[in-house]
């Protein structure tokens, strides 16, 4: 099952590759061709969401559509979504949506609109949907059937202040044991700061700690089994929660990425692990402008293997107006759109974006945007989006690994009962599956 | 007019009345009813987490006898209730007191005194977190520019508690302040003459008539207080989501996440009529409480 479900997911961003090379419709595709129709989106109140509706006037006057717009905080928008899709509702016609998170289990309960058919026969002649990201088109590929379209690209990477670092007499860290090094030495160096943050909030938790994780060389899940009291589970357990406890800012049991970075942003703290989308709050005042540095998260003993997801724009399957709907996902996830969002600090899902000559200059206008696309262009290539446990209760795995990152931060296990406890919990969920 | 006549008008008065009045107590009666109703059914139906709907019985609620997350956010729901409405009604009786006898600018003083509870819990709640971030909050820099130690206020798992009920306590305490200064002003002066004549001491006067009299009114604040102090919610969301751990997570924390979650509507609904019943058991109790004291 597990193998078919794989295969499924590799072949088909082969399919729509090939499927765009053809594009056998592309000739006679009609913006207008739903002229007069309302498009309900219900939409994240994010950066990604806010950029993408800075040019909602372009999209009606494209199409002669109304966009009506539903937004809420991220919370409260999955909120709206479960009452809308419980009750069969055709309210919402396009969500936002995390893959990495929700993905198999909105794609188990089929509240995902198939888009396979639609990305190879509806598609205008400049969309190129093999331009996306084919990782996370993968990512979004669900027993065969792709289930949204790529809005951005993001993942933690590592913020690191360089000047602490040159009075610290330190080098930018290459591996998780530099990290550590360094921030025994930036303890003793400086007192006034903090020498390391990432998260703690116990939801928040597996967003980076994942990172953390495949680094290492741990794996979520081995034999159909919970795999945290692995020698290499415990020794992430153990790094992370030791990073966050010994050289952490108290109450880091409580930080997500606002606390984390509003920290780095005041200047109170020299290594922060916190996602590539944080870099326009983190450089806010400019007062990190110059001595930011940004890497990939640093190397452990697997390597680089860095998390990547983006959020996804998806077709209600309750939707009554499906192609209409998948006009604007189209328009949503264009070469255009997209180069318009990177301007405004969307890292960008499409690879031509990230190259295109206007977005160049913008990134060549500051080093520190530099070393962002750099750590971007190392998410893009070697990035997993296994967020978290890859079964349909995602969301509740993550609560399982930050209670035990939680335990070891707050003294309350020990690391054999922190992972045994999580385990236990975890073989449950994934039982259900 | 004779009385048949005089019948007949009153019973096409009656029959009028209960026409107009129709609409709104159907409407309102729906509006109630169906939710409730609603809830209940989904209560006793199990979704699968991938969205499967099938007919569970009592599955749900027996679910919640072997749940020790529902034992533990009982007991967290209960702490922070009963911590946080002693609070506020001994602060909220001392609040009144000071406002019925403040004889400058009254009108500011009680304006001053009551704004928290007109702030928006999520306001409050926010404010509070940057308040009390152990790094960047003033309430450490408070703390140690009098020489004391930090502390993990939120972020703890031993103080989370006090110090959510601390910051619900600071917005509500102003609204019982509110309730009792009205039983206050009400209280007979006659009572107060007498006291004064006999040589009664003004602690002696508070314990002996002042609360007595009052307990009508402390009982009113405390029904009012125990139906949101029970139903826990938005100041705990903002600040803590129900941690350090597990160290918040009261049933409505629990329910929400539950259900919004992990997208178990069937278990959330369960969780959440049981706390209905802990509401409406601790109203009824406060009921039969100010029955006993009223005078």
């Amino acid at each position: 099952m597990k193998a078919r479900m794989l295969a499924t997911r590799l072949a088909l961003p082969v399919f729509v590759i090939a499927a765009a090379c053809a594009q056998a419709h592309a000739a006679d595709f009609d913006w207008m061709k739903f002229k007069g129709k309302t498009v309900t989106f219900l939409a994240n109140n994010n950066p990604v969401a806010q950029a993408l509706l800075t040019y909602k006037a372009d999209f009606e006057k494209l199409t002669g559509m109304t966009l009506k717009v539903d937004g809420y905080q991220e919370q409260q928008m999955r909120q709206r979504l479960v009452t809308v899709m419980n009750a069969n509702s055709d309210e919402v016609d396009v969500f936002m949506t995390l893959p990495s998170r929700e993905g198999e289990q909105f794609a188990a309960a089929g509240w995902y609109a198939d888009l396979t058919a639609m990305a190879k026969n509806e598609v205008a002649k400049e969309y190129d949907p093999a331009g996306l990201s084919q990782a996370l088109l993968k990512a979004a590929t669900f027993s065969g059937k792709l289930t949204s379209m790529p809005m951005n690209i993001e993942g933690p990477i590592f913020y690191y202040r360089t000047d602490i670092f040159k009075k610290c007499g330190l080098a930018a860290p290459k591996t998780i044991k530099d990290v550590e090094v360094a921030a025994e030495k930036i303890k003793a160096c400086d007192s006034a700061v903090t020498p390391f943050v990432s998260r703690g909030l116990k939801p928040a938790v597996a967003y980076t700690f994942s990172n953390m994780l495949h680094n290492i060389g741990g794996s979520y899940i081995a034999s159909g089994k919970s795999n945290l009291c692995s020698t290499k589970g415990k020794e992430a357990l153990d790094t992370y929660s030791r990073l966050l406890r010994d050289f952490g800012p108290p109450g880091v049991v409580n930080y997500s990425f606002q606390q984390i970075s509003a920290l780095y942003r005041s200047g109170r703290a020299a290594m922060a692990f916190e996602s590539s989308n944080e870099l326009r709050t983190v450089m806010e005042g400019g007062a990190r402008l110059k001595d930011t540095g940004l890497l990939p998260f640093p190397a452990g003993e697997a390597g680089h293997v860095p998390t990547t997801i983006g959020w996804g724009i998806a077709v209600s399957s309750h939707s009554k107006q499906p192609e209409a709907a998948w006009y604007f996902v189209q328009w949503a996830t264009s070469p255009e759109v997209q180069k318009k969002m990177a301007l405004q600090g969307i890292a960008p899902p499409r690879p031509s974006v990230a190259k295109d000559p206007e977005y160049r200059k913008w990134i060549d206008e500051e080093p520190v945007r530099k070393e962002w696309q750099a750590a971007l262009d190392v998410l893009a290539t070697k990035g997993s989006s296994e967020v978290g446990y890859p079964i349909v209760a995602n969301p509740q795995s993550r609560e399982f690994i930050g209670q035990a990152v939680q335990d070891l931060i707050l003294k309350q296990k020990t690391v054999d009962q922190a992972c045994a406890d999580a385990d236990k919990a975890l073989d449950a969920l994934i039982a259900l599956n | 007019m004779s009385d048949t006549a005089a019948t007949l008008t009153q019973d096409r008065q009656k029959l009028e009345m209960a026409a107009l009045s129709a609409p709104a107590v159907i409407f309102t009666v729906a509006m109630i009813a169906f939710p409730v109703v609603y809830t209940i059914w989904l209560g006793f139906q199990h979704f699968s987490s991938t969205g499967k709907q099938s007919f569970a019985g009592l599955a749900n609620y027996s679910k919640l006898i072997s749940d020790y997350e529902f034992w533990h956010g009982l007991w967290v729901t209960i702490a922070l209730y009963v911590l946080s409405l002693v609070l506020q009604l001994v602060f909220g009786v001392w609040l009144a007191l000071v406002l019925f006898h403040a004889k400058r600018l009254p009108g500011i003083v009680r304006s001053l005194f009551i704004s928290p509870f007109m702030m928006p819990p999520v306001v409050a709640g926010m404010m509070w977190l940057v308040i009390l971030d152990p790094s960047l909050g003033a309430a450490n820099y408070i703390l140690q520019s009098f020489g004391l130690p930090p502390s993990d206020w939120l972020a703890s798992p031993s103080l989370v508690i006090p110090t959510v009920a601390l910051i619900d306590s600071w917005q509500w305490t102003p609204y019982v302040a509110l309730i009792v200064l009205g039983g206050l002003q009400s209280l007979p002066p006659s009572v107060y003459e007498a006291a004064q004549i006999d040589g009664a001491s003004p602690f002696r006067t508070f314990q002996r008539i002042t609360l007595p009299l009052l307990l009508p009114t402390i009982v009113t604040a405390a029904i009012l207080r125990s139906v949101d102090l029970l139903r826990f919610f938005d100041i705990i969301y903002i600040t803590t989501q129900g941690g350090p751990g597990n160290a918040s997570n009261t049933l409505n924390i629990y329910g929400f996440r539950v259900g919004f979650e992990f997208f178990n509507i069937g278990y959330a609904s369960a969780l959440m009529l049981t706390l209905t019943a802990i509401v409406f058991g601790a109203v009824l109790a406060f009921n039969r409480l100010r029955g006993a004291v009223a005078w």
